[in-house]
């Protein structure tokens, strides 16, 4: 081949090449006069959509009396288990077995025992927590096990205290599904004041932890000379128990915690309200608060003033922490991904949840529902990474104690953003009295953290810690929000929280707000460019050839 | 007010005495019994077959032999005759709560076709069950959340069993395996780069002598024939 030739060819090639990358197809191309049609939510896609009130035990929500404990009434989609109730008040040694029977609790979960001091209610409490994880992983397959769902199809790995349970942790052999026991938030835990309390963390887990009593009064070391601090040094290893003991001086809304790891621990879930309630004749408490939420046999103190009470807790989790216990099952692995390999420094918050879960979970067991002129008691935690700003609308309500200590009537607060910085506590009192300062009436009043990112799930609206204000008369008889059923149907939907739907692909405005479609390939241009590039692969072989059999001769 | 108190305390005394045996549970402060069986025969089961006792150790410490575990019991694997019934000594060395499951029983015999045993702490609990002949491998774990994927899970076989389960430390690999790095050393590099060059080598030599191999492969080839001719 002679070098004019060669000179020829290799002046096509570059010809053609640039002509090639000019034509190239993208992935993305302008539409011209017709941008491509609306796609629409695909609607008959069943799997995915999800029942707003599963209602499974709608005889849990009256009024009751169980083992003579008075349990009050509790509408809620979700109400919480009444024989816990009646357990978390007396005791699993002093309730009848057939309550004790109805729920997952261990026969030597919470002793009561002993009046000290002759006022009625017992005074020595053994207390017994286990550390359980939710949406773990399993060397078994591709799933999760023991799952909680803390918003439609949105499953982070968690751990939390849970009171010592038996049997299957499971709902049922055939199921990966927690049993209800097992959830978000840690329980909040409740005891009297002067008691003799003793919490024994039974470390079920694969980590080592810890209880650190934040803000509960409690000497450094227990009666044996340990540690009854729950510091990292004196970590309580798996299989491992230890026993920390109090004798609370000082009544109000503090915290427990895990102190191992700290930053990871406490953003995985073991954190939890510790409440001490002021010393009062019959004063039989509610140990266990499952779940958070209604109080549903206040202590005697808040029945004086107030017609109900609340417990709020507030909790993050970013998502890629939450991941490290589902990519791997080997502890060694967990350990060091968590610990070195993951950057907290370096992370967001993703998911933010009210009582364990996003809306619109949040409605099913996270609403608080009022009559009018009710006088309301609430204990607001944040146990967020992040401060939040709590607003209730419709409201204003009157800052009543700050971090377990109350505030003297004179200086006590009423605002409607009430900002509580990661750790803090807020007692609150909410009056439902239609003044036009403390409330504006009966209504469906959404309250959430009014920092943006709050109200999100993972960035998407609506999410978070959103719950409502919910005035009786406006809810179903599954204790769900009325004339809400279009919102419901999209809202509840694993679809939607996987961002696989148009936020309005539905109604009167979705041709114009759904989706848009796909643009139609150009053919010409990809017929072109597809002769194009086999031109130049040609001309390449044959210059190739034509070099090897110049060589040969 | 005291009175009513010491009653109360009284009755939970009682209630520890006296244990609860409800449709086929007891339970007690120590733990529990689910389903326990020392007499009814299985539909299948003419008469037992063999009396086994067997001691099942259950805590972390018995996870030592196993990388990358972190609960287990003492042994992973028992095979018995059909029929067989098995005394079961179930002992908890953790400070914590375990459980002792067999799953798949006959559901007449076994609600929901489970055996369970259960011990708040550290202890014992003595139960028997009576096997039926049916040739099958049943699952044992403790049910703890992670504790049977830490290592709590072992199996049982009756006549050899009909196969074997996943994951169960030291017997079988897991279904959904954990990733670890490699050891790459300047060693281990090396003989990847040896390897490859030999090939280089290997497909240099054979192109430059294919002639004289074709020769030998074309003579070897007659020969052979002609033997087996
Ligand atoms: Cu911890
Ligand atoms: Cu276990």
């Amino acid at each position: 081949m002679t070098f004019k030739r060669t000179i020829l060819l290799l002046i096509i090639i570059f010809t053609l090449t640039s002509f090639a990358i000019f034509i190239a197809p993208r992935m993305q191309e302008q539409a011209e006069i017709t941008p491509p049609q609306t796609v629409y939510n695909d609607s008959k896609d069943n799997n995915n959509i999800i029942i707003p009130c599963p209602n499974e035990h709608p005889e849990w929500r009256a009024a009751q009396i169980i083992d003579d404990v008075n349990i009050d009434a509790a509408p809620s989609c979700e109400p919480d288990n009444p024989y816990d109730i009646a357990t978390s008040v007396k005791g699993t040694n002093n309730v009848s077995m057939a309550t004790l029977m109805q729920t997952n609790l261990a026969q030597d979960a919470l002793t009561m025992t002993d009046d000290l001091d002759h006022d009625g209610d017992p005074d020595v409490v053994h207390i017994k927590l286990e550390v359980i994880e939710l949406n773990g992983s399993t060397p078994d397959g591709d799933f999760l096990i023991n799952t909680f769902d803390i918003a439609p199809g949105i499953q982070p790995g968690l751990w939390v205290y849970a009171p010592k349970s038996r049997g299957m942790a499971l709902k049922n052999f055939n199921s990966v599904v927690a049993n209800p026991m097992l959830r978000a938030p840690s329980p909040v835990i409740r005891v009297e004041q002067d008691d003799k309390v003793y919490i024994t963390l039974e470390n079920t887990h694969y980590l080592p932890h810890t209880i650190h009593l934040h803000g509960v009064d409690h000497p450094w070391l227990n009666s044996k000379g340990e540690d009854n601090d729950g510091m990292e040094e004196h970590a309580v290893f798996p299989g491992k128990s230890h026993t920390y003991e109090i004798k609370p001086r000082h009544a109000g809304t503090m915290l427990y915690h895990c102190h191992v790891q700290t930053a990871q621990h406490f953003m995985m879930g073991l954190a939890g309200m510790f409440i001490v309630e002021e010393n009062r004749p019959n004063n039989w408490l509610q140990t266990f608060n499952i779940g958070a939420g209604q109080v549903r046999h206040p202590s005697a103190t808040v029945k004086k003033t107030f017609s109900q009470e609340y417990d709020l807790h507030y909790q993050s989790v970013d998502k890629k922490l939450a991941k490290i216990i589902q990519d791997a099952n080997d502890p060694r692995l967990v350990a060091e991904h968590m610990s070195r390999d993951y950057n907290m420094t370096e992370s967001f918050e993703n998911y933010f949840l009210l009582n364990g879960h996003s809306f619109p979970y949040t409605l099913r067991d996270a609403m608080i529902i009022a009559s009018e002129n009710e006088d309301i008691k609430l204990h607001i935690a944040n146990l967020q990474r992040s401060a939040v700003a709590i607003h209730i609308h419709g409201h204003k309500a009157t800052i009543t104690a700050l971090d377990g200590v109350d505030h003297p009537p004179a200086i006590q607060i009423t605002r409607d953003v009430f900002d509580i910085s990661p750790a803090q506590r807020i007692d609150l009192h909410l009056l439902t009295q239609n003044n036009g300062l403390n409330s504006y009436g009966p209504g469906l009043w959404m309250f959430h953290d009014h920092t943006p990112t709050g109200t999100t799930t993972d960035g998407l609206e609506p999410g978070g810690n959103m719950a409502i204000l919910a005035y009786k008369e406006l809810l179903d008889e599954q204790g769900m929000p009325k004339m809400h059923d279009e919102f419901f149907d999209q809202l509840f939907n694993k679809n939607y929280y996987a961002k696989n739907m148009a936020i309005w692909g539905e109604g009167e405005f979705a041709p114009l707000l759904a989706d848009a479609g796909l643009l139609a390939p150009n053919y010409l241009q990809i017929i072109l460019f597809g002769l194009t590039i086999g031109l130049i692969i040609g001309v390449l072989l044959l210059i190739i050839l034509a070099y090897k059999r110049n060589q040969k001769q | 007010m005291k009175a009513l108190l010491l009653v109360l305390c009284l009755l939970g005394v009682n209630h520890f005495a006296s244990a609860m045996n409800h449709s086929g549970m007891i339970m007690d402060e120590k733990g529990m019994i689910m389903n326990a069986n020392s007499d009814k025969l299985p539909n299948d089961c003419k008469k037992i077959s063999e009396n086994i006792d067997i001691t099942i150790h259950a805590g972390h410490k018995h996870a030592l032999k196993f990388n990358g575990k972190m609960f287990a019991f003492d042994n992973q694997e028992w095979d018995v005759k059909p029929c067989a019934k098995i005394n079961i000594t179930f002992i908890n060395d953790d400070q914590i709560r375990h459980q002792l499951m067999i799953h798949g029983l006959p559901g007449y015999l076994y609600p929901e076709g489970m055996f369970h045993l259960e011990l708040n702490g550290e202890g014992q609990l003595q139960a028997s069950l009576i096997m039926p002949s049916q040739k099958k491998t049943y699952l044992v774990h403790c049910e703890l959340p992670q504790h049977m994927e830490k290592g709590m899970k072992a199996q049982l076989k009756v006549d050899g069993g009909d196969g074997d389960l996943p994951s169960i430390p030291g017997l079988t690999a897991p279904v959904r395996a954990d990733f670890y790095f490699v050891d790459w050393t300047q060693l281990s590099l090396s003989v990847l780069v040896f390897s490859a060059l030999l090939g280089c080598t290997i497909s240099f030599f054979i192109i430059l002598n294919r002639t004289r191999i074709k020769d030998l492969f074309t003579k070897y080839l007659i020969r052979s024939t002609q033997k087996g001719g």
